[in-house]
């Protein structure tokens, strides 16, 4: 296995808002606010940044430049998908590092819904002889997209809706010992077969948070990890592709059968098994971008937790919990805890990491974290204890 | 008595096309539903655009897309017409055709009793009226039994 060549050895936040509610700060100023936060976590300097990462989720480099006054940016980097991309920031930070383009890159991410709402993105475009059907059709979100999706898993591989249950249940129990998490109350399976349909099969349960908030990585080269205050996590390995089966995802939707069914993340699991030298079972925690519960139980099957069609049960089976065969966000993730495009699930992947998580899995060395399944190029990325 | 779902208005929505989807919805006009396929290898692609997928190739030519299928659809709770009224079903649906395979044409499934609704169920497509043309929307087929 090759050695790491880059760690994150910062990590910082902004509190987490419901919708809306992180006004009148602006987005730029929440960015900032976490850059300025993952520094001091690092032990650094805002002159120390030289270099920046991102995913194309809306907030403008130069403005974070001029804000912060930094003088000598020489990297300044953004992958081309939206939330997919998240994971893959953490490629772009490595190689930053590990060519010298950079000594320290900031990965940021952050989102505020003032106005416009992430669960209603399909609406927010322009009209465009792409996305005509979409609106022909009342699809105003990806949760409206993904549930005919996940109606079509469960007509091929006889996924129930108890599966999405679980999903919601274990992230909800994770939450339950969070303070700052914003829904800890663990439903029932009863009470969530109950929760009112949104988008059938999708209930309101299956829908996920949608908050304000910025969060912030410093990346170094590992060289340097070992010196700086915090514990490193290593970057062991991290992959972005794009295909054109799965293009556009739930903008499309004209999917061959078996990327419809999925979460459209098998070639990047593909790729960062056979680049990393891992696989899944050396993987002792995973983050999975979980906007709608199906995609979860999608992932596991993409990323081969568990044989294609066998997600549902997999997770009936109690394989999320802690203890049980890959803890899937022990944070509560996007369900339960916070919706920061993934930023969250990487904030917890470095906390498990350093061991002082709130939902400890004792002794995690290694963890997975996934873009969302979303338009191409999709990401992930296996972070380490151990260069 | 299983709900009906329900049939949205268009004549305000303006129907963005491009050169390539042009002849779709100009067919549609004649209540014709077309699909188009490359001219060099055969292959149909969606939405219709500038290079097939396949080959790479830009020739077009525009084939009946026969019988429709509903390939997956959701069912949404939309407002009713005033503030009393209690919400309607709306569903957006997903179908393939025998005739353009590969393809899969996202609309919404009218008048269809919402208990019914299931993958496999054969359906027809309707052109309704929009601003600048019709649109596609599907209708459970008559004597048309499931796949």
């Amino acid at each position: 296995m090759k050695k790491s060549s880059a760690a994150i050895v910062g990590s910082g936040s902004t509190p987490y808002y419901f919708r809306g509610e992180s006004a009148p700060q602006t987005m730029i100023e929440l960015v900032c606010k976490a850059v300025k936060a993952a520094v001091a976590d690092a032990g650094l300097k805002l002159e120390d940044v030289d270099g920046l990462a991102s995913f194309a989720f809306g907030f403008d480099t130069a403005m974070i430049i001029e804000q912060l006054g930094l003088k000598n940016v020489t990297f300044a980097h953004c992958v081309s998908s939206f939330g997919s991309g998240m994971a893959g920031m953490f490629d772009l930070a490595a190689m930053g590092v590990e060519t010298g383009r950079a000594k320290n890159i900031v990965c940021i991410g952050g989102t505020q819904q003032v106005g416009r709402r992430v669960g209603q993105a399909l609406g927010n475009f322009a009209a465009s002889p792409d996305n005509i059907f979409h609106r022909i059709a009342g699809l105003q979100g990806p949760g409206h997209a993904l549930a005919i999706q996940a109606r079509r898993h469960m007509h091929r591989y006889g996924t129930r809706r108890e599966a999405f249950g679980e999903v919601v249940i274990s992230s909800r129990t994770y939450a339950s010992t969070r303070e700052h998490a914003f829904r800890r109350k663990v439903p029932t399976l009863d009470e969530y077969m109950a929760s009112p349909m949104l988008a059938d099969p999708l209930c309101r349960m299956d829908f996920c948070l949608e908050t304000d908030g910025a969060l912030a990585f410093v990346v170094s080269h590992a060289d340097r990890a070992a010196d700086m205050p915090q514990k490193p996590v290593y970057i062991a390995g991290a992959a972005q592709v794009g295909t054109s089966d799965w293009g556009r995802a739930f903008f499309w939707m004209g999917q061959p059968e078996d990327e419809f069914t999925s979460a459209g993340a098998a070639p990047v699991a593909e790729r960062l098994w056979a680049t990393s030298g891992y696989q899944p079972k050396d993987i002792d925690v995973a983050m999975l971008y979980d906007h709608f519960s199906p995609l979860v139980i999608m992932q596991l099957e993409d990323y081969g937790f568990c044989k294609r069609g066998e997600g549902g049960a997999f997770v009936e089976s109690g394989a999320m919990r802690i203890g049980g065969a890959i803890p899937v966000n022990p944070h509560g993730g996007h369900l339960s805890d916070a919706y920061v495009v993934g930023m969250t699930h990487v904030r917890e992947a470095v906390e498990q990491l350093r061991g002082v998580a709130i939902n400890q899995v004792k002794d995690a060395k290694t963890a997975l974290i996934t873009g969302g399944p979303a338009p191409s190029p999709m990401t992930g990325a296996i972070l380490r204890t151990e260069r | 008595m299983s709900e009906i779902s329900i049939c949205p208005d268009y004549t305000k929505l303006d129907i963005a096309m491009d050169q390539w989807s042009e002849p779709f919805w100009a067919a549609g006009t004649e209540g014709r539903t077309e699909m188009p396929r490359c001219t060099h290898c055969a292959t149909f692609r969606w939405p219709a655009s500038a290079f097939c997928p396949a080959c790479h190739e830009q020739g077009i030519e525009w084939l009946g897309a026969g019988q429709a299928r509903i390939y997956s659809f959701t069912i949404l709770s939309v407002p009713g017409p005033d503030k009393d009224a209690p919400p309607r079903r709306r569903i957006p649906a997903v179908v393939e055709f025998d005739g353009a395979p590969g393809v899969r044409l996202v609309s919404v499934l009218i008048d269809a009793p919402v208990d019914e609704v299931a993958i496999g169920a054969a359906v027809e497509v309707a052109w309704m009226p929009a601003a600048n043309g019709v649109v596609p929307v599907f209708r459970m087929a008559e004597g048309a039994a499931p796949l």
